[in-house]
């Protein structure tokens, strides 16, 4: 039970990793709420479904293609949205509130696109459970652990090793001392976006398989994974994996052992714990604006 | 009527203010002046009970109140005005100068709730109260004019006023000529000497040396949060250490 | 002086004959009461945004959970009509005062949150309300299945009564938001709203007035749910979800915050849109989501603040060195 429980949260863990990855990202390079992130999840999952069922594309292929079309969905959305709502100086709350509309949007996009029934996702392993340390688990549910490990990775080499990276952080930092620096601060606030939504895009096809694919799927990840951002910290990209891989462990160990009725109040609870008791999250992250 | 003891405030590794004991004059323009970065505006958020300081005390008419919050040391009768103008933009001046007023105001929730005479009444005065405190600044013309649309001069006035409101014993004044042409410079001068005339005590933060020597009765220096020197005008200008650290530090 | 009275008595006799027979002019227009109900909805609809106003548009503290309190007042008193076969003129009262408690306890730590985080623990506290009642312990709310209630007796059915009744009501509550906005207590929302640092600064206890502001809009949407449901005569946890509370927020924001005909605006114009669109089911969420935008990225002000400006530009035409507000008047 413990080890079945262990896996669990784990794979639960890292997809909300991958979205409080998103939000801190986000909220470090424009000082903003992205209600939108979990949808990116939903983008993702019926992107991945169009792909690998409708076009019988390989499904490393679909996540590829998976991952690019939501990072250009991203891009979109804060070149033409986002950016747009900034320079006609609308305060900040409103800009948030835009994503909402976006949540919704998006959401009844893919309603009318694919319908209202839940679309099975078919299979990408011929194997449909592996064994691995001895704990037996859905073969793709491995995989969205991998992978999204992965991911976390290959994001941390990213940002510090790679000259983009760096200048994204920089202005994230500081974006008029980037700007002096000769870094394009549109650019890397766009690809912040652009990558905030691939990892979720990318989340989604990995959770496809696993849950199936219907509209509300990424709507409440995306809530329940703002715990994992306020736990981490918010606006840590280091704090947001851990604080993703913890909010998963917790859920799913709190749901298994005790309150199993009410799996899906525990992420709130302990987001609502949280911000009133250690609201700068495990790594103690100040938060940018000082309202 | 207001010392301070051995006050210090650290941030993480730096030392703010470095153990400043100073007695402030009642019913004078005592100014604190320092190089960039001296801890002034610090000091005065001490004072103000904008953060606590980490050892010291502050004592005002007898009373100790470091560990006081904001609101609470505006009720005890310290004001200030701040570095950047912080008006509430949105609201007319004369509103502004009634918001000032507010530790002033008994009506409770549910008198405001159900508009009961008493409230209405004391509405009414405070009103014209505030009128009176536009009169002395001389921004009646302006009174229901959003505070937003004021000339900056104008606005750092109606912080004062709006300070003054609350029937403050002490005001804090940080940078109040600010960006101030000469005029207006001169018109400031006039107006602390009035607002003494109402046996208020004012402490000063200010980078204007001219306007700092011809207008205060006694002058403290900081430097690297410790207080350097304390004297008239006189003695300030002539001290060798204070010149030092002006030359020598940054402006 | 007097001119001016005697140009404004007119205007004044003109609303409020409109307002008396609307509903009979709505009906007769439409032929059936449907309208008529969804007029007496958004009357109620008009309640729980004034609390939403209270709260963002003059203590400038968001609230992205405030539907959990409109289901709060519902579930109690729907309960209290249920289990105890409460008299209406009980159940009511009582049925406010949960959401009320409910509202200080969760304002208390609330106070010190700031605006984006603030948003993120009212979207946590309606979501859990919405599981908590979805599954309560020992189904006491009836989980899913919703619960239904009894109509007020004198009313029963007839939309046109309701109508009377919770016109009267919300009057009731505008009268008392305007006592309260144009004191001393509205004014230190505002302070808060507009420069927490300096409201600390003239004497204003921040968090007091945070909590106050957080109570009385609990209050009043509480109201409102409650009422509500004795005139759906049902009430299921989905009224608690984020979606009915971005739906008030969007019924503010589009007619303008603090002000009340552009509460009266807002709720009119986006309840009858619904409406209009119900055939439309599956765009549903589109056009929400369209609308919001729509709000945010043109009317920031809300519709009534747009036809402010309007007014105010044509009368501005008119009369030269007026003093109001809005003008970037300069003196030396």
């Amino acid at each position: 039970m413990f080890q079945v429980l262990l896996i669990n949260g784990l794979i639960l863990g890292g997809v909300y990793a991958l979205i409080a990855l998103g939000y801190s990202l986000i909220y470090k390079a424009s000082g903003l709420l992205n209600f939108a992130q979990g949808d990116f999840i939903t983008f993702g999952a019926f992107m991945g479904y169009f792909f690998y069922d409708t076009l019988k594309l390989p499904f490393v292929v679909a996540m590829l293609l998976t991952f690019l079309v939501a990072f250009v969905l991203g891009m979109f959305l804060e070149k033409f949205v986002i950016r747009i709502l900034l320079s006609k100086g609308v305060i900040a709350i409103y800009i948030v509130l835009a994503t909402i509309a976006v949540s919704f949007i998006i959401q009844n996009a893919m309603q009318m696109l694919f319908g209202t029934t839940t679309l099975r996702f078919p299979p990408v392993f011929s194997k449909g459970t592996w064994k691995i340390l001895g704990i037996n688990a859905q073969s793709e549910a491995w995989f969205c652990l991998f992978v999204s490990l992965l991911l976390m990775v290959v994001l941390h080499f990213f940002v510090t090793k790679t000259k983009f990276g760096t200048a994204m952080r920089g202005a994230a930092m500081d974006a008029k001392a980037a700007e002096s620096c000769g870094i394009n601060t549109s650019l890397t606030t766009g690809v912040t976006w652009g990558i905030s939504a691939a990892i979720a895009g990318l989340g989604g096809i990995l959770i496809g398989p696993m849950y199936g694919v219907f509209t509300t799927i990424g709507a409440n990840l995306g809530r329940k994974g703002f715990g994992g951002a306020v736990i981490g910290g918010y606006g840590n990209m280091y704090g947001a994996m851990i604080g993703g891989m913890l909010l998963g462990l917790v859920e799913t160990f709190v749901a298994g052992y005790w309150m199993g009725t009410y799996k899906n109040m525990i992420a709130y609870i302990v987001l609502l714990l949280f911000l009133f008791v250690k609201p700068t999250g495990i790594t103690n992250e100040k938060a940018i604006k000082d309202v | 009527m207001i010392e301070t003891r051995n006050v210090t405030v650290r941030f993480g590794g730096l030392t703010a203010v470095n153990d400043v004991s100073i007695k402030l004059l009642p019913n004078k323009i005592n100014s604190l002046i320092g190089p960039n970065g001296a801890g002034k505006t610090t000091f005065f958020n001490a004072i103000s009970g904008v953060i606590e300081p980490d050892e010291g005390e502050i004592i005002f008419k007898g009373e100790h109140i470091e560990k006081k919050k904001g609101y609470q040391i505006c009720a005890a009768g310290i004001s200030r005005t701040y570095q950047i103008i912080n008006l509430f933009w949105q609201m007319s001046v004369i509103e502004n100068v009634m918001v000032g007023m507010t530790t002033k105001l008994k009506s409770n929730f549910w008198q405001s709730l159900f508009s009961t005479k008493f409230e209405k009444n004391e509405e009414k005065e405070a009103y014209e109260k505030a009128m009176e405190y536009l009169r002395f600044v001389g921004l009646e013309d302006y009174a229901h004019a959003r505070s937003s649309s004021l000339s900056y001069g104008n606005q750092r006035l109606l912080e004062i006023v709006r300070a003054m409101a609350s029937g403050a014993e002490l005001l804090l004044l940080d940078e109040p000529a600010a960006g101030m042409n000469s005029t207006e410079k001169r018109e400031l001068d006039v107006l602390l000497e009035r607002i003494l005339d109402r046996g208020i005590t004012i402490l000063l933060v200010e980078h204007d040396m001219k306007l700092v020597m011809n207008v205060s009765d006694y002058i403290f220096v900081m430097y690297h949060g410790a207080l350097l020197a304390e004297g008239v005008p006189e003695e300030i200008q002539a001290n060798p250490e204070v010149i030092e650290a002006y030359l020598g530090g940054d402006e | 002086m007097n001119s001016i009275k005697n140009k404004n008595i007119p205007k004044y006799l003109i609303y409020t004959v409109l307002i008396l027979a609307l509903p009979f002019l709505i009906q007769m227009i439409s032929g059936t009461t449907y309208l008529v109900m969804i007029l007496c909805i958004s009357l109620l609809y008009m309640i729980a945004v004034t609390g939403l106003d209270l709260l963002f548009g003059y203590s400038g503290q968001i609230s992205m959970g405030h539907a959990a309190f409109f289901t709060i007042g519902a579930y109690t008193t729907g309960l209290l009509n249920h289990y105890f076969d409460m008299p209406l003129w009980l159940t009511i009262p009582i049925g406010c005062i949960l959401p009320t408690i409910i509202g200080t306890i969760l304002a208390i730590p609330a106070s010190k949150l700031k605006f984006h985080f603030l948003s993120l623990a009212t979207i946590a506290f309606g979501e859990i309300t919405y599981y908590f009642l979805y599954t309560s312990p020992g189904g006491f709310t009836f989980d899913f299945k919703g619960i239904g209630a009894k109509p007020i007796s004198f009313l029963g059915q007839n939309y046109i009564k309701w109508y009377f009744f919770l016109l009267v009501i919300t009057i009731i509550v505008f009268v008392f938001k305007t006592y309260l906005v144009n004191s001393k207590v509205g004014r230190n929302f505002i302070a808060i709203r507009e420069n927490t640092h300096a409201a600390d600064g003239m004497g204003i206890n921040v968090r007091k007035y945070k909590v106050i502001a957080f109570t009385v809009s609990a209050f009043l949407t509480g109201l409102a749910g409650s009422i509500y449901v004795h005139f759906i005569q049902y009430i299921s946890p989905e009224s608690a979800q984020q979606k009915q509370s971005v739906l008030f927020l969007t019924m503010l924001l589009f007619g303008g915050t603090t002000s009340i005909p552009g509460t009266i605006i807002g709720v009119l114009f986006i309840e009858f849109l619904l409406e209009l669109i119900r055939p439309l089911q599956e765009y549903q969420m589109l056009i929400y989501g369209i609308m919001l935008l729509v709000v945010v990225v043109a009317l920031p002000g809300g519709i009534y603040g747009g036809f402010k400006d309007l007014a105010a530009k044509i009368r501005g035409r008119k009369k030269a060195g007026t003093d109001k507000t809005d003008g970037k008047a300069n003196a030396g």
